[in-house]
């Protein structure tokens, strides 16, 4: 019995002393396994989500949804799903589209996701209205900086905030900034956003103009959000990649949009890689209390 | 499997092995795609504010001798490069006032606004908060919870009274916050290992589609 015991606590130990690097190993594998082999969850839409979504449905024809894309390639697994998730929404039900950078490394990032969508949408488009149309139906404005001035600056006037647009186009030749002038015909800014960005729009943007603010954050920063939401300053926000998988299932469902779906074909890894990481919290305090009860 | 035959990915998939490295150890490997990040996303970005910011909305009008007065900011922005200098280097506090002058002045009202006030009328319980009992429970939650943290970090007098069961209560609240980022990060950090082996496996290998 005793031998039992001593052997019984010798595995606490070696738990408790178990090299990093097997755990990033068994990590790895639990992540890598469901990727080659996986299983499809359905994510269902939680309240922040589906808000967000509902309001930009309902975005009238004489307003816009714009895009601020405001992370970088280090965050693009969590949030570009975001991105193109937008993007088909608003193209699918007709809504004008304006998008912007506020973080420069973004740039790229918005345009691979503006040509994913709108070769998507052209692919099969039959007439030029059914297109998707550069200038008329969506515009690139590039990016601006310092922070304060497109954010401030087109609450008055958003071609002179981007005179030119990301190719070079004078904006107020385009068919679209003829009904899009300021912070007044815009139905909901969102920000996806890795850093503080959102905060900006939420201080500048939503306190002194009074546009709605949606937002697309990585989950680290998702708690800090909430309270925002509680207190009506942000409509909506989509959190991790797991937002990202619910707004996809909502454009699937009601849109009838079917594309690929990077953050929900991600969920599997991610759900087996949760469970994974409970399971290791859970073993290391029990060996925890087991091996402090020992040294008592 | 089919591997990728483009040298740019090939590239990305390197550089992704090599900063993956350094979950066994630090090694040179790492070290040079580390420095390579550094030094390419600040090679871009001043070659972006060059072409983009300087070149269109101040050298060419200067130099087709339009809005002149943009000289005299552009030599105040220069005043930053007088760090260089240690004989001058006080010169840098100029721009580094009016940055913050005008930072201050912009940020703090709205910031009081968007953070305090906003804040403080949603924790506020009125009768309309009632429109539904779930809402109405947790903005009872909400509003406890505020007051009971609040009075965690309260340290003007000794956790005597009130004060000690509402403190503890604060940080039941504290912790339940923590908990909820922890988890965030969790979901957070792995997303991104997902994002870089499904890099790896369906556009490098192949193996996934």
């Amino acid at each position: 019995m005793m031998t039992f015991e001593k052997n019984k606590t010798g595995i606490w130990e070696k738990l408790t002393k178990l090299d990093r690097r097997i755990i990033y190993l068994l990590l790895f594998l639990v992540v890598l396994i469901p990727l080659i082999y996986p299983f499809r969850l359905t994510p269902r839409a939680m309240s922040p989500v589906l808000k967000l979504f509902n309001h930009i449905d309902t975005i009238p024809p004489d307003k816009c949804l714009i895009i601020s894309v405001d992370y970088t390639p280090d965050t693009e697994p969590e949030l570009h799903p975001m991105t193109i998730a937008l993007l088909r929404h608003a193209f699918s039900r007709k809504i004008k589209v304006g998008i912007l950078c506020i973080s420069l490394l973004g740039l790229g990032l918005a345009q691979d996701a503006i040509t994913t969508v709108t070769n998507e949408f052209n692919r099969h488009a039959l007439t030029r209205d059914d297109s998707v149309v550069y200038g008329r139906d969506y515009v690139f404005w590039g990016w601006q900086t310092p922070v304060l001035v497109p954010i401030l600056g087109m609450g008055e006037n958003i071609a002179k905030v981007f005179p030119v647009d990301y190719y070079g186009n004078k904006t107020d030749t385009l068919e679209f900034m003829k009904t899009i002038k300021n912070y007044n015909d815009v139905g909901i800014l969102v920000s996806i956003s890795g850093s503080a960005i959102p905060f900006y729009y939420i201080t500048y943007a939503q306190t002194q103009f009074g546009v709605r603010i949606g937002v697309g954050s990585t989950a680290v920063q998702a708690a800090d959000f909430y309270p925002y939401i509680n207190s009506g300053q942000v409509t909506g926000m989509m959190s991790g990649m797991k937002g990202a998988a619910e707004y996809e299932q909502l454009v699937e469902e009601r849109c009838r949009f079917y594309g690929r779906r990077k953050a929900t074909d991600a969920m599997a890894s991610q759900t087996a890689a949760h469970i994974w990481i409970m399971v290791t919290i859970i073993i290391g305090n029990i060996s925890y209390f087991i091996l402090k009860r020992r040294q008592k | 499997m089919n591997v990728s035959t483009n040298p740019w990915i090939w590239i990305s998939a390197i550089l992704t092995l090599g900063i993956f490295s350094f979950l066994y150890k630090e090694n040179p490997f790492y070290r040079v795609c580390e420095h390579l990040f550094v030094g390419i996303s600040n090679g871009y970005s001043i070659t972006f504010v060059w072409h983009r910011i300087l070149m269109p909305t101040l050298i060419n009008p200067v130099a087709r001798g339009e809005r002149l007065w943009l000289i005299l900011v552009a030599i105040i922005g220069a005043l930053y490069f007088t760090r260089f200098i240690p004989r001058i280097s006080w010169l840098v506090r100029i721009p580094i006032a009016i940055v913050m002058g005008y930072g201050a002045g912009a940020s703090i009202p709205r910031a009081i606004d968007a953070s305090i006030i906003e804040q403080l009328k949603a924790t506020v319980i009125t009768r309309s908060t009632f429109e539904t009992i779930y809402a109405g429970l947790w903005a009872i939650i909400i509003f406890i919870g505020v007051i009971a943290t609040i009075s965690y970090f309260f340290f003007s007098r000794e956790r005597k009274g009130i004060l000690k069961p509402l403190s503890y209560l604060g940080i039941i609240f504290i912790m339940l916050g923590f908990g909820a980022s922890f988890g965030y990060t969790v979901m957070a950090r792995i997303s991104l290992l997902i994002g870089r082996l499904t890099f790896l496996l369906r556009d490098w290998l192949g193996i996934i589609k």
